[in-house]
């Protein structure tokens, strides 16, 4: 399978503390791999580095054998797609929540509805309507939301910090059918945070354990 | 009447007496204002006479370095100040508030006296001085008003600007409805006052000018350069800052920094 993401050498920092060094991967087409480790060991920083939302202490990243400064730093984050854990919500309703994105480099028009609507139905959120106020929706609900917004800007690479933290068994488990579904079908690939075991190894191909460094 | 009517130190102390009066209402109400009061009474006496002496040395000089000399100083002032009223403040605040209120202030102020009243020279302190007195007193609270509301709204709002930058925004696609909003903060001022000024209330200037004995057309002629003068620079001032502190606050690579942000005492 050819490697989407390259990862080499990689530090990361919180502040003046390196969390993590010498970090290597290589993440294919059609893989999900959990990423797994105790508190403090750098595993949501390591996300946003690799999504740049801050840039590595040290190492290199390519995203299908190109580095972020000859892809651009927008494009790179439109290919590798981070969803925090705690769901980013802004203020309006569930479909300019949902077109938001869109908005960015003026592609309004290409925002998938059907499939959206699809998606969220399959998260178990058929209840949901688009005008309704995504700010009133649960902390689950949103956690859902989110995660279809991130579906629907098709990114190669999906960096998914703990996505079922919030969520009841059932939709837990919708979630992750969606997420497999999705990453066969577009030949994509997922690094997700994860903490329970039984979870991580029904939707997981591998799995990295991160120890961290001492304080 | 053709002149200002005399004031004396007499009557100056006459109207300390209304302000006497509110200290002891205070006093009364338990409102614990005496002391605040008292102070705010002795530094508007002791500040306006030494404006005054000063104001009388500028106008006597009639120096283009003496002008500028002061209105360096009243530009330093006023960029402190605005940057000192926001909850919150970042490292590089005052050079971008100071370019900021230098450039608006001295642009809308050169115009105002070169094209639309049409002094000779331009700098006339009697004219220029004045004119970006008010214009750094309204540009100053425009800043101020901007920058909280950006500044707020991104480090309070971290995990949804960084939720724009992760599904691919640039960073003035994150930044723009942060910057659209601290603007429309910033203007609310002065546009409240355009749209009540003569309703509600007198301005200041026009106000001083018919008590001095001046036409009152006249002082509304004026008084219509200078709000139009004040909302300009405000407008300007506030849309500059925002945009500079915008880029100051994400990097190249269209991240969010918000490491040389700090809290600061109001």
């Amino acid at each position: 399978m050819p490697n989407l993401l390259e990862v080499r050498d990689l530090a990361v920092k919180a502040g003046a503390r390196t969390l993590l060094s010498d970090f290597n991967l290589d993440l294919a087409t059609g893989e999900i791999v959990a990423l797994r480790g105790p508190s403090g060991t750098g595993k949501t920083t390591l996300l946003r580095t690799l999504a740049l939302l801050q840039d590595p202490a040290a190492g290199s990243l390519q995203f299908q054998g190109e580095d972020p400064d000859q892809l651009g730093y927008p494009t790179w984050r439109h290919h590798c797609c981070y969803t925090a854990q705690v769901p980013a919500i802004f203020p309006g309703t569930v479909h300019e929540n949902l077109t938001r994105p869109f908005a960015y480099h003026g592609r309004t028009d290409q925002y998938p509805a059907d499939r959206a609507r699809t998606m969220l139905n399959t998260l178990l959120l058929e209840d949901i309507t688009p005008d309704q106020d995504a700010d009133r929706l649960s902390v689950g609900q949103q956690q859902r939301l989110a995660l279809v917004r991130t579906l629907i800007l098709d990114p190669a690479v999906l960096l998914l910090d703990e996505p079922t933290s919030a969520l009841d068994p059932d939709s837990a488990t919708a979630l992750e059918d969606l997420v497999r579904q999705e990453i066969d079908r577009r030949q994509a690939a997922a690094l997700v945070i994860t903490h329970d075991p039984n979870r991580t190894n029904r939707w997981c191909d591998r799995i990295i354990n991160l120890k961290g460094q001492p304080a | 009447m053709t002149g200002a009517a005399d004031i004396g130190y007499l009557d100056l102390a006459v109207a300390s007496l209304l302000v006497l009066a509110a200290g002891l209402v205070s006093m009364f109400l338990q409102l614990g204002l005496g002391r605040r009061l008292l102070l705010a009474s002795v530094r508007t006496v002791v500040q306006l006479l030494l404006v005054g002496y000063v104001l009388q040395f500028v106008f006597g000089q009639g120096s283009w370095y003496v002008v500028l000399g002061m209105a360096a100083v009243m530009i330093v002032a006023a960029a402190r100040a605005a940057i000192r009223r926001p909850s919150r403040t970042y490292r590089g605040a005052f050079r971008q508030s100071f370019f900021t209120l230098l450039i608006t202030g001295c642009a809308v102020t050169v115009t105002v006296t070169t094209v639309v009243i049409g002094v000779d020279p331009w700098f006339e302190a009697r004219y220029f001085i004045p004119l970006l007195g008010m214009i750094l007193g309204n540009g100053l609270t425009g800043i101020s008003l901007g920058l909280d509301s950006l500044l707020s709204d991104l480090v309070d709002g971290r995990h949804l600007v960084e939720a724009e930058l992760a599904m691919g925004a640039t960073r003035w696609e994150a930044a723009r409805p942060r910057v659209q909003s601290a603007v429309r903060r910033g203007l609310i001022p002065i546009i409240n006052s355009m749209m009540v000024v003569g309703l509600v209330s007198l301005p200041g200037m026009m106000t001083g000018q018919i008590l001095a004995g001046a036409d009152p057309m006249e002082a509304v002629k004026y008084q219509i350069v200078v709000m139009f003068m004040i909302a300009g620079a405000t407008s300007l001032g506030t849309i500059g800052i925002t945009l500079l502190a915008a880029r100051r606050l994400f990097t190249t690579h269209h991240q969010l920094c918000l490491e040389c942000v700090h809290d600061q005492e109001s």
